[in-house]
């Protein structure tokens, strides 16, 4: 008989491959805003093949390798990380294990899956909290590089990679006094590129201009931070001109203000960290909070993103960036949006991953509560493109460790 | 003996002379008078024939402000060797020079009392990037560089030729000059401006002392901050008193022994901040004297508390310059704060002087006459009186300088300095026109004013022209024409009105195009103007011309008080202040789910009565009104404010005294800024109290400041009073200066072995510091010992006075200090991080060490490796009193959240996690009768929740601290409605100044900056914080 303690048995030894994987009897937040109540999750290798609701479903247990029942738990599709340094640095303060900026001001062509970290310890503490996957990010000079979106599980970085180079990231000046002089050395680089990818003579040009190209002809994102209006106007007109195919605003602070040229040229946003202080002394305490159901109000696509100080450690409370948006305007299924399936919307990888639909990746996750909540979030079931993964850190294991010690000592009392 | 005598700028009266200056190599043998003697000559060998003893001058017929408030119209003064001798009417004097000065106002020359006249700017030797831990200064001096009390202004002092025309043509006539530099600056010299021998400049050679809190030019690391500039100067002040008492027995100090000669001096001391005022009068108080402070611009935000505390300021005329704001993008960067300041600056002394503070003025950081008078008449239109003016920069300077018997006044017996005007210049536009500066004039516009402006008729051979001459005096436009029955021919004329002389050139409009060149004398205030002239063939010529025509009589404008409405200053005069200080009310919160933390629990239903600040009343029964503000409460949760153990906003100029090991003397109490936009968004968040920590810099940092969040309130009022005393110290990666880079590797201690070390150092010494005072105290010494602020507060410590509140990460520090404490006698209070207490709680509990931690932060050192997000669980499974701190402005406003995280890590309760951000800090921090939870008795330090607090969805919808409410979710729209209204309204008032020409800046945009642990020096950053 296939029980709930036979499934402890082996999720206890890690990456356990299941074949065929029924989830039972969970709330399922699809994450596309509906949710389906005591739903029943198919699983087959590494894709969902149905969600539907369990009570109408009939099933054969020994269809299945494995049957989990869900009591009264919560089913969420993977939490996605956009813009984090998540798996390219260890520990902040240690120089050698920073691997996430280098030399030079125009850097497409250096990118992240390789210096991907698939064992840092710090991404095992993230994915128990429901975080499944992350985009990789360089940071530094006008153009950090290019970034990775990884799984965060695998047994080395090939096996993790999702997308090798989903995009740039460029950096947009910000408005002082060399603000026009710094703009133009960004026009003469794309001018440049833009050219060389639709140059159809055979010629290589420079890696830095190779790595461009994409982003004129193919689907590499060009991902432009930017915090002020001033920057986010410009980057209006800078993205029509160069005729970028995907552009996405990273920060976008003020974005709030000029939502319907925003929306009207089709530039989504990644968000800021929600859990920050107002930008300006005269801001209303709660701004951050609500800058998400401002653009949502405006019909802005966006996400919700992390970065900022200890960006790599905090970004296990990435739910609780979504969860604290609920107390100002979004509903509990537009928070989860907001950090898996508009995530995947833009960086376009909707197809495998940010919901649980049939034909998807079978990245996600069971909680015991909702998982925005601190109180609640609770992870019982981990999978990674349909493989278990524990539900246990090594921050876990120090926990039970000392507690056994300090149970034991007063044994001996 | 040579003669150099400057015949250009000297107005000689007479044929008689002053003595002219010697060369400085040239005088053998020098006494100086410091008073005018009776005799002028000087102890000295002439070269050549004696000099002349000086005559009488006697101007007659001026217009004399004596003093503010009498000016006396047509008098006359007589002076004599730089003296007055009289002032009055019909005054007659043998053999004097007699001047006619009608139509002239003479006002007594204007006294700086902040100034660097005649000093050369301070440098330090060049020394390497690496932290100087000493000073390079060799000798017997003080051992730090920023005190250095031995510099004598008047043994410095040099007046360059020309150096000080800016400020004569101000109006001023004597500065109290000093080396401008460092916190103890050394003797200020009274000196009289203008040309004279330098002997008879210097009035008063040791005039006063000047202090601050700036260190100067010093590359010595200590101090780094301003309360390291606070501690090093009151612990100078008590190194001073015991020198000077015990002297004889010491080794000497040049220094110290200068200093001991200035203690009766008048003590000036120059801020940059409101708030430092008050912080060095605290040093004033302690030290039983008085100090004049010399402002930075914005004391009308605390006018009220000035005149309490009697204080005195100088106030600088340096008003902020407009914004540029047509660019809506750019003008939204700019705080409110700073539009207010723009506003109000101008009425600084105004509002200053309404509240009853006595105020001088200093030119200090105005570059010339223009912008200094521009500045004043902006002062005096915005309401300050022509007559306080004037007092603030003659009677009042000179009698806090104690030289009233000398300056400040136009009497016999004192300087015979002052300006001469075309007007009374504190009510109208007037012109300057000479300065006196002990009896002798330095002359900058012709005497005579001559009228220029009008019709005149011009006789020259070829024709009679007529003259037109419009615009000003100093810059007329003249225009010529050829008058016929016919016709009127005209030409444009270049006229040059120099002194008396005219100058005029015109194309002939008889023989076109030759070139009329002509001179002339204005004779007569301008009516007739007579010369010669140059024809084109070169051939001189006489002519004159007679004026047919005056414009209105060019009466000097008026300074017209501005009648718009002003802006109200706020409290705090930012974003989110009010008009006037917060009151506490009379509060009953109906039907709440109350979170006592005490053994009822969570009470649905309950009723709190809030009256006089405290708690009256707790019930699940309805409380009956009786007047007081009923909120209802149904479906929200009350709880009592949120406390947080570690935090660093809410300070100012650095917090971190890092310049040496043990820093125990500083205090941020002594730093606390109200102005902080951080308070009111933590007061948004329910925090209520909050330890101000010092940073992590050193093993033994500073005392710290335990503060309830008020807004809009002043330091002295957001310190807790009487609060248990605190101290922070460290231990780990930042004391040891690990992450710091390669250059930091000088100080001790650089390893956790060097750690311990400091610790029993100072504890040793603190405890034979102990010894020496009891000894004393027992009468088995006689000589009272030394005060030394940094062991008496680890003495404090040592006698369970003061608690330690320990910056701490792995567990081989943590056991070490709680051995260390354990030797010594004492306990220590709190570990704060305490990110490996979970592996030592139980140690933890036996020592009674509280464990204030974070929730989940970790990864960002090497010492956090073994953090765990479970250690607040775990150690408050253990029993130890447990607190999570924030460390950080932003994650401050959050605490509830974090609590919450310690029920998913650990599976504490409910109850017990909210108690992790309330009672227990309260607990930790020795309040906890007074606070931490809802408790008949206990402060009304109250939170009322939009939902459980322990829930994602939270709001604070209220937050009162002491009965009064200081955030209000449901005013929120409103006031941000009326920040939005008064930025508008200075935006605009800045647009119009921009129009009428006023000069403007760029904004910038202003990214708020913090102070972390490891923030270094006095400057907040935009670093990552790394605690």
């Amino acid at each position: 008989m296939k029980t709930t303690l036979f499934l402890f048995l082996i999720l206890c030894g890690s990456n356990y491959h299941a074949q065929r994987i029924l989830l039972l009897h969970g709330t399922a937040h699809i994450g596309n805003g509906n949710v389906v109540e005591s739903a029943a999750i198919g699983i087959v290798k590494d894709r969902i093949i149905f969600v539907k609701n369990s009570l109408t479903q009939t099933y054969k247990e020994q269809d299945w390798d494995t049957i989990i029942n869900c009591n009264g738990q919560h089913f969420y599709p993977g939490l996605v990380s956009a813009n984090n340094t998540l798996g390219l640095t260890e520990i902040d303060a240690v120089r050698a294990t920073r691997d996430f900026d280098d030399v030079g001001d125009w850097n497409p062509h250096v990118r992240s899956l390789t210096a991907f970290n698939v064992e840092s310890k710090v991404v095992e503490t993230v994915r128990t909290n429901g975080v499944l996957l992350v985009q990789a990010t360089p940071r530094g000079g006008w153009i950090s590089g290019s970034s990775s979106i990884m799984k965060l599980s695998g047994w080395n970085w090939e096996d993790a990679t999702v997308v090798a180079v989903d995009g740039i990231h460029l950096n947009w000046p910000s408005h002082k006094e060399s603000y026009l002089k710094d703009k133009q050395q960004i026009y003469s680089f794309f001018e440049i590129a833009k050219s060389a990818a639709f140059d159809r003579r055979e010629k290589l040009s420079d890696l830095r201009i190779e790595a461009m190209k994409a982003c004129f002809t193919g689907t590499k994102r060009v991902y432009i931070h930017a915090q002020t209006i001033q920057q986010i106007i410009d980057i209006i007109d800078f993205a029509s001109e160069m005729k970028l195919a995907y552009p996405v605003i990273v920060g976008g602070y003020d974005a709030y203000l000029v939502g319907a040229k925003l929306r009207d040229a089709h530039i989504p946003v990644m968000l800021s960290r929600v859990h920050s202080l107002p930008e300006r002394d005269d801001e209303p305490t709660d701004l951050p909070y609500r800058l998400p159901s401002l653009l949502k109000a405006q019909g802005i696509q966006f996400c919700i993103q992390n970065e900022g100080d200890m960006q790599a450690m905090n970004t296990r409370n990435l739910p609780f960036q979504a969860g604290t948006t609920m107390a100002y305007g979004l509903s509990e299924e537009e928070a989860l949006q907001a950090i898996a399936l508009s995530v995947c919307q833009i960086m376009g990888i909707e197809k495998d991953y940010g919901t649980l639909e049939a034909g998807k990746k079978a990245t996600m996750f069971v909680s015991k509560g909702p998982a925005l909540e601190m109180k609640t979030n609770d992870l019982t079931t981990i999978l990674v493109d349909g493989k278990f993964v524990s539900t246990r850190n090594f921050q876990e294991e120090l926990y039970l460790k000392f507690r056994k010690k300090y149970q034991s000592d007063a044994g001996l009392k | 003996m040579s003669l150099r005598i400057s015949f250009k700028f000297v107005i000689f009266i007479g044929e008689f002379l002053f003595s002219p200056p010697m060369k400085a190599q040239q005088v053998i043998f020098l006494i100086l008078l410091f008073q005018f003697g009776p005799f002028f000559a000087q102890f000295g060998p002439e070269n050549g024939l004696k000099q002349s003893a000086p005559s009488y001058i006697l101007i007659q017929n001026a217009t004399i402000m004596v003093k503010p408030g009498l000016t006396l119209e047509n008098s006359d003064i007589l002076i004599k060797e730089g003296k007055i001798i009289t002032v009055g009417k019909n005054i007659k004097q043998d053999g004097a020079i007699v001047k006619d000065y009608t139509g002239k106002v003479l006002v007594p020359s204007f006294i700086d009392l902040y100034s660097g006249v005649g000093l050369e700017p301070m440098s330090v030797k060049n020394s390497s990037w690496r932290p100087q831990l000493e000073s390079n200064k060799e000798g017997a001096y003080y051992w730090n560089e920023a005190v250095h009390p031995e510099l004598n202004a008047a043994t410095d002092f040099k007046l360059k030729a020309n150096s000080t025309d800016h400020l004569q043509q101000a109006g001023f006539g004597f500065v109290l000059t000093h080396h401008m530099d460092g916190i103890v600056r050394g003797s200020a010299a009274f000196v009289s401006l203008g040309q004279n021998e330098a002997h008879k400049l210097l009035i008063a050679p040791k005039a006063a002392q000047v202090f601050s809190f700036s260190k100067g030019v010093s590359r010595q690391t200590y101090p780094s901050s301003q309360m390291g500039s606070i501690a090093l100067l009151r612990q100078a002040l008590y190194d001073l008193d015991y020198y000077t008492k015990n002297k004889a027995n010491l080794p000497y100090s040049v220094s110290l022994n200068e200093w001991s000669s200035q203690q009766n001096l008048p003590t000036l001391f120059k801020t940059d901040d409101k708030w430092e005022i008050l912080r060095a009068n605290k040093i004033a108080e302690e030290f039983n004297t008085k100090f004049l402070f010399i402002g930075s611009g914005n004391e009308y935000a605390i006018a009220n508390e000035l005149k309490t505390k009697g204080i005195n300021v100088v106030l600088p005329l340096t008003f902020p310059e407009a914004y540029d704001v047509n660019d809506p993008y750019l003008a939204r960067e700019i705080p409110l704060s700073d539009l207010k300041h723009w506003e109000s600056a101008p009425a600084n002394a105004m509002l200053l002087r309404k509240a009853g503070v006595d105020i001088a003025l200093t030119s200090y950081g105005l570059k010339t006459a223009d912008q200094f008078w521009s500045a004043l008449r902006k002062a005096i239109s915005r309401g300050l009186t022509a007559e306080d003016a004037m007092a603030s920069l003659t009677t009042i300077p000179s009698t806090w300088i104690g030289l009233a018997d000398q300056v400040g006044t136009l009497e016999s017996g004192k300087c015979a300095s002052f300006s001469v005007y075309t007007a009374d210049p504190f009510s109208n536009e007037a012109q300057l026109l000479e300065s006196w500066n002990l009896g002798v004039a330095q002359h900058w516009k012709s005497a005579v004013a001559i009228n220029i402006l009008g019709t005149y008729s011009v006789q020259l051979p070829e024709a009679t022209y007529e003259l037109k001459v419009t615009g000003t005096n100093d810059k007329p436009q003249a225009k010529v024409s050829l008058i016929s029955a016919k016709d009127t021919l005209s030409t444009k004329a270049v006229l040059q009105l120099r002194e008396q002389d005219i100058s005029l050139q015109f194309t002939s409009l008889v023989n076109q195009p030759q070139l009329i060149q002509l001179h002339a004398k204005a004779i007569k205030n301008g009516l007739i103007l007579e010369g010669d002239g140059t024809d084109a063939n070169g051939k001189w010529f006489h002519w004159s011309a007679i004026q047919q025509q005056t414009s209105a009589a060019l009466a000097p404008k008026a300074i017209k008080s501005d009648t718009t409405t002003y802006g109200e200053v706020w409290y705090p005069n930012m974003a989110f202040g009010s008009s006037s200080k917060p009151n506490e009310q009379t509060v009953l919160f109906r039907d709440a789910t109350v979170w006592t933390n005490e053994k009822e629990g969570i009470v649905k239903g309950a009723d709190v009565l809030v009256v006089g600040g405290k708690i009256k009343q707790v019930s699940r029964k309805s409380i009956s009104p009786s007047g007081a503000r009923v909120i209802n409460a149904t479906g929200l949760h009350l709880t009592s404010g949120i406390i947080d153990e570690h935090s660093h906003i809410a300070i100012s100029k650095g917090v971190n005294e890092g310049g040496q090991a043990i820093s125990a003397e500083v205090s941020i109490a002594d730093v606390v800024n109200p102005d902080d936009i951080d308070i009111y968004r933590q007061l948004a968040g329910g925090v209520t109290a909050a330890q101000l920590l010092h940073g992590s810099a050193n093993p033994i940092g500073g005392q710290s400041a335990l503060i309830k969040l008020k807004w809009g309130v002043s330091p002295e009022e957001m310190l807790i009073p009487n609060a248990p005393k605190f101290i922070k110290c460290a231990l780990g990666e930042n004391v040891k200066q690990a992450n710091w880079g390669d250059f930091n590797t000088i100080r001790f201690p650089q390893t956790r072995m060097g750690v311990e070390q400091v610790f029993y150092d100072g504890f040793y010494r603190a405890k034979a510091y102990q010894k020496e005072w009891n000894a004393y105290r027992n009468g088995q010494i006689k000589t009272v010992p030394r005060v030394d602020l940094e062991l008496e507060v680890l003495s404090e410590i040592l006698r369970s006075e003061r608690f330690i509140t320990c910056h701490s990460y792995v567990q081989s520090e943590i056991n070490m200090l709680m051995h260390v404490a354990d030797s010594m006698g004492f306990r220590i209070n709190t570990f704060t991080h305490i990110l490996e207490g979970y592996k030592v709680a139980d140690k933890m509990r036996l020592h009674g060490v509280a464990g204030s931690t974070f929730s989940d932060w970790w990864a960002y050192k090497f010492e956090v490796n073994d953090a765990i997000p479970y250690n607040a669980a775990l150690m408050t499974e253990q029993g130890v009193v447990v607190c999570i701190n924030s460390d950080d402005a932003e994650m401050g406003r959050r605490l509830n959240q974090e609590a919450a995280k310690t029920i998913k890590y650990g599976g504490l309760s409910e109850e017990q996690a909210w108690k992790l951000v309330t009672l227990n800090p309260a607990k930790a921090l020795h309040l906890d009768d007074q606070m931490g939870s809802i408790k008949i008795g206990k402060a009304a330090d109250l939170v009322l929740w939009t939902a459980n607090p322990l829930s994602i969805e939270a709001r604070a919808s209220l937050t009162m601290i002491d009965g009064v409410i200081y955030f209000e979710e449901a005013q929120q729209a409103q006031l941000q409605q009326k920040i939005e209204l008064e930025r508008t309204r200075i935006l605009s008032l800045m647009l119009t100044a921009k129009e009428n020409g006023a000069a403007t800046k760029t904004p910038q945009k202003k990214v708020k900056k913090h102070y972390h642990c490891d923030t270094l020096g006095e400057e907040a950053t935009e670093n990552e914080n790394t605690h």
